[in-house]
């Protein structure tokens, strides 16, 4: 034991003479040498910068550019020399000089705001042409601790016409840094805010570079002592066509509502307009914050997408799925006839139909054409809600579609459950009746109107609608009946060949579609409709919904017949 | 569960609480120097200093569980232990992924561990009832002794992780002498050591290994390269001066050249902002840490015990020693972490659960006087 013992005295001894030989470099190093450190660490200043990776651009399906980079110059500088009031009050007197009207204070918020260490590179004035860069730098009082950079800024040649779609860039909020901190954003960094520059951030994004520099005393770059370059993001190419787009637009222009166009098979959406419209541009230059207020305030909402995130009652449109429905359940046959006097008697009420007067009898080709409510009234009732969910489910109502944009609403499918849960009240038959002819409960988004029109279309299989022009994805056969299909089909022909849709056929090409009017209890009715073409041999689909365009077939049906005739015209 | 709380509090009433203190103190540090240093490497310090304050909080846990198990019962499951780590140490060569070219660390899921950190418990335990059993004063035993050793160490070196490798070595090196091995033995396996490292530096080491040996000798050999850590370090620490620069203002050690300063050289960061008076500081207080560990050996009456505070206090001391020296150059460039300072949740985890295990011994001490 005792040699234990005097051998962890002898331990001690030895770490005490260890830490005392430590202690000795420590002093010698620290306050002997320390003159000579500190005049190491003062002129052997590195800094680093941080360059951000161009964002990858994107295109239409043509090669039309939607969004670039644009180059532009920063004046960057470090913490440590723009330290006193002097100098800031110095640099705002050049730049006052130059017409960038920047003052002391506006200086000292940047700085305050960026500042992390002091030989952190930051960005002390941004966004400043070619031009204006040239002549401060030629200017002799300009500091030369201060260097340019060049940074690149995005734009957005089609500016209102896709800002919808693109969306902007902007520079990452806490919250998004926070949950991106794996990710390798910093603060100032650009993030996609919505759109295709949201949900395609990653692959956009790129990946920054970093340079590692020597300065001497004063700032001035001695040499570059290690530098990754930034990689710039991948291009992306959309499946819109900036054609389309903009005759889509063009047609809203006076409106509000939304357009959809898409490809029938593979779900590419060649046009999806939103109206009003805004322009991307100056959100990603910056704007104030009133101006960001007034934008988000605006009562005519025009930053909501109406295409993917406006749910309108479908309407009539929505007849084409219940004809589908009832003649799938075998409720009715091509043959099964009912009569329209002008309205349904169930219970108290008294459901009328759009023309007071009557149709007199309908089968389901008539009951389309003519948009006959009391057809459907029947025929919802004899099919009954139960079954007309199942079938709404097998459509993925009351799902979002699942385009590659963000904030996509899923509109609602309604249902007794649904009632039950969100009313604590009983499904009646009266909401059955108002269900049948795609009001009450029943909520779509015009781009899910699309893909039920693009089904009907395509013989049954469901598509996922795409702006990526390498989204496809295999679409889901839902397994229609194929000669029950057909008579929807003919009753969609007969709409606007001969029904209620006709100003839909008179551009030149061969339309089928349904007309539509939501009831709209905040003033005029919306006007729907929906269509594809050819009728014969489907490629395109189209959806037009007008916000307070009264009736579907007089505003809706020219919109989608132009969109159906330019996409098949080019 | 009462009989549970009421056992842990006696536990903490008797054992060394200035011992715990200090490392307490020292941690809690380290997550300030953390966040200074994690600033400097694309403003993650808050991130960081969060990570390590959680580990500190789990590192503390662990330690009272195992103080409130003891090291009676650690003890007794130190053969099997023994098998586990080196069942680890396998699994590591075999499975883990290369990160920055040693595999060191092998994933659960989302955590990752180090299982060479948590090795060096298990070498401790097994050293000090080997020692006891088969107490190294004849040439059989104690060449049995370092046969004990040696598995671990051929585990690591595999990996590849030197580091590690030493600091094994230097435990059970630190063991051996408290265990009372004659110095004719001692002495003649410290000179076939220094007589090995030029072969070693011929044949057994990596380039990279060789180039911080070289650099050592001459950092200005390769000022941007390899030698370029050791200048930057001394440059960080040196122009520290007496008071250093204070808190988040250190220039030097946070530029991204100091490689990794949040772990290798946390300490740069640390002389570069609280100077010479924080060194001093610092030191006093990782003397007193390890005082306090080598006197709760002398007092316990159990053999083992001394053996296996020798052990925790060799690893410990080893660990600061080399990581101070290493930024003033003094020592050659390793990589092991400075403990209680520098960021990592493994080495935080293992070194508590090791001063849970003296925590335990001292308690027993405690107990006997009465």
């Amino acid at each position: 034991m005792e040699i234990l013992d005097s051998r962890l005295k002898l331990f001690m001894y030895c770490m005490t003479a260890s830490l005392l030989i430590l202690i000795s470099g420590l002093y010698f190093c620290q306050i002997y040498q320390s003159d000579k450190y500190v005049r190491l660490a003062h002129i052997n200043r590195l800094r680093m910068i941080r360059f951000p990776a161009p964002r990858g651009e994107i295109f239409d399906r043509n090669g039309v550019p939607l969004a670039v980079n644009d180059t532009t110059f920063c004046i960057m500088g470090y913490p440590l020399d723009l330290n006193t009031p002097e100098k800031l009050e110095h640099l705002s007197k050049i730049l006052m000089r130059h017409g960038i009207p920047i003052s002391i204070e506006d200086l000292q918020k940047t700085i305050k705001q960026q500042r992390i260490a002091p030989y952190r590179v930051m960005k002390i004035v941004p966004n400043l042409t070619m031009t204006q860069m040239a002549e401060l730098v030629a200017d002799y009082d300009f500091p030369r601790e201060l260097f340019p950079l060049s940074v690149w800024r995005r734009t957005y040649p089609a500016g209102t016409v896709a800002a919808n779609i693109l969306g902007y860039v902007g520079e990452i909020s806490e919250r998004e840094l926070e949950a991106r901190s794996e990710e390798g954003y910093v603060g100032g960094d650009l993030i996609g805010k919505s759109g295709i520059e949201r949900s395609y951030e990653s692959i956009l994004r790129g990946s920054p570079g970093q340079e590692a520099l020597e300065v001497d005393a004063r700032g001035r770059r001695v040499r570059t002592l290690d530098a990754n370059p930034a990689v710039k993001g991948e291009d992306l190419h959309l499946t819109l066509d900036m054609g389309a787009q903009k005759l889509a637009v063009e047609l809203l222009k006076n409106w509000k509502g939304a357009v959809v166009a898409m490809d029938v098979k593979t779900g590419e959406v060649l046009a999806i307009a939103s109206s009003p419209v805004y322009d991307n541009n100056p959100l990603t230059w910056g704007i104030s914050g009133r101006e960001w207020s007034a934008m988000i305030n605006d009562p005519n909402r025009p930053m909501l997408d109406r295409a993917i995130a406006g749910v309108y009652p479908p309407a009539s449109t929505f007849k084409a799925f219940m004809s589908i429905a009832s003649l799938e359940e075998n409720s009715i046959t091509q043959s099964s006839m009912y009569s329209c006097r002008g309205g349904l008697r169930f219970g108290s009420h008294l459901f009328k139909c759009w023309k007071h007067s009557g149709h007199g009898g309908l089968n389901v080709i008539g009951a389309l054409q003519h948009s006959c409510d009391v057809f459907f009234y029947q025929v919802g009732l004899k099919t009954g809600i139960d079954k007309l969910i199942k079938w709404g489910r097998k459509f993925h109502l009351g799902e979002p579609t699942g385009i590659d944009l963000p904030g996509e609403s899923g509109g609602n499918i309604a249902g007794a459950e649904w009632k039950m849960r969100r009313f604590n009240r009983q499904w009646g038959n009266g909401d059955t009746i108002n269900y049948s002819i795609g009001q009450g409960y029943m909520l779509m988004t015009p781009i899910q109107i699309a893909r039920v029109y693009a089904a009907i279309a395509n013989g049954g299989k469901m598509v996922t609608p795409h702006l990526n022009i390498k989204g496809y994805k295999t679409p889901e056969n839902i397994g229609l009946n194929p000669e029950k299909l057909e008579i929807v089909r003919r009753g969609l022909e007969a709409v606007v060949s001969r029904g209620t849709g006709s100003r839909a056929g008179r551009f030149g090409v061969k339309v089928a579609g349904k007309t539509g009017t939501a009831q709209n209890s905040h003033g005029d009715d919306h006007a729907l409709f929906a269509g594809y073409a050819p009728a014969d041999d489907p490629k395109y689909v189209a959806v037009a919904v007008i916000e307070g365009g009264k009736h579907g077939s007089s505003v809706a049906g020219p919109i989608v017949g132009q969109m159906l005739a330019h996409l098949l015209s080019h | 569960m009462q009989d549970f709380w009421i056992r842990l509090k006696d536990d903490i009433a008797l054992t060394d609480r200035l011992m715990i203190l200090c490392a307490l103190t020292l941690s809690m540090w380290g997550v300030f120097c953390v966040y200074s240093a994690g600033a400097g490497i694309m403003g993650r310090g808050f991130d960081l200093a969060f990570r390590q304050s959680m580990w500190l909080l789990v590192s503390v846990i662990a330690m009272l569980i195992i103080m409130y198990v003891g090291h009676r019962k650690m003890l007794e499951g130190a053969y099997p232990l023994y098998g586990l780590m080196l069942l680890f140490l396998l699994l590591t060569d075999i499975f883990a992924p290369k990160v920055k070219g040693a595999q060191s660390w092998l994933g659960v899921g989302s955590l990752r561990v180090q299982p060479s950190e948590f090795a060096k418990i298990a070498i401790i335990l097994m050293m000090s009832k080997f020692l006891t059993r088969y107490p190294p004063l004849d040439i059989k035993t104690f060449l049995a002794g370092l046969g004990v050793i040696s598995l671990p160490v051929l585990l690591v070196l595999l990996q590849p992780d030197a580091g590690s490798a030493l600091v094994y070595l230097v435990i059970s090196f630190g063991m051996l002498v408290a265990a009372g091995t004659p110095f004719k033995f001692l002495g003649t396996i410290v000179g076939l050591g220094l007589s090995a490292i030029p072969i070693l530096i011929m044949f057994a080491l990596k380039e990279y290994q060789k180039n911080r040996i070289l650099v050592f000798l001459d950092p200005m050999r390769d000022p941007l390269g390899a030698g370029y850590n050791v200048i930057q370090s001394r440059i960080a620490v040196g122009s520290g001066g007496v008071y250093g620069k204070g808190y988040m203002m250190g220039t030097q050690s946070k530029l991204k050249f100091l490689p990794e300063p949040h772990t290798d050289f946390i300490f740069s960061v640390f002389s570069e902002e609280f100077g010479f008076i924080g060194n001093l500081i610092l030191i006093l207080m990782f003397a007193l840490l390890l005082f306090r560990i080598t006197l709760t050996g002398i007092r316990s009456k159990d053999r083992r015990c001394k053996i296996l505070t020798a052990g925790v206090a060799s690893w410990l001391w080893f660990q600061m020693f080399e990581s101070i020296g290493m930024s003033i150059g003094l020592t050659p460039v390793t990589g092991l972490p400075l403990p209680f300072l520098s960021y990592g949740g493994s080495s935080m985890l293992a070194i508590f659960m090791a001063l849970g295990l003296v925590a335990s011994v001292y308690i027993e001490g405690a107990e006997r006087k009465f």
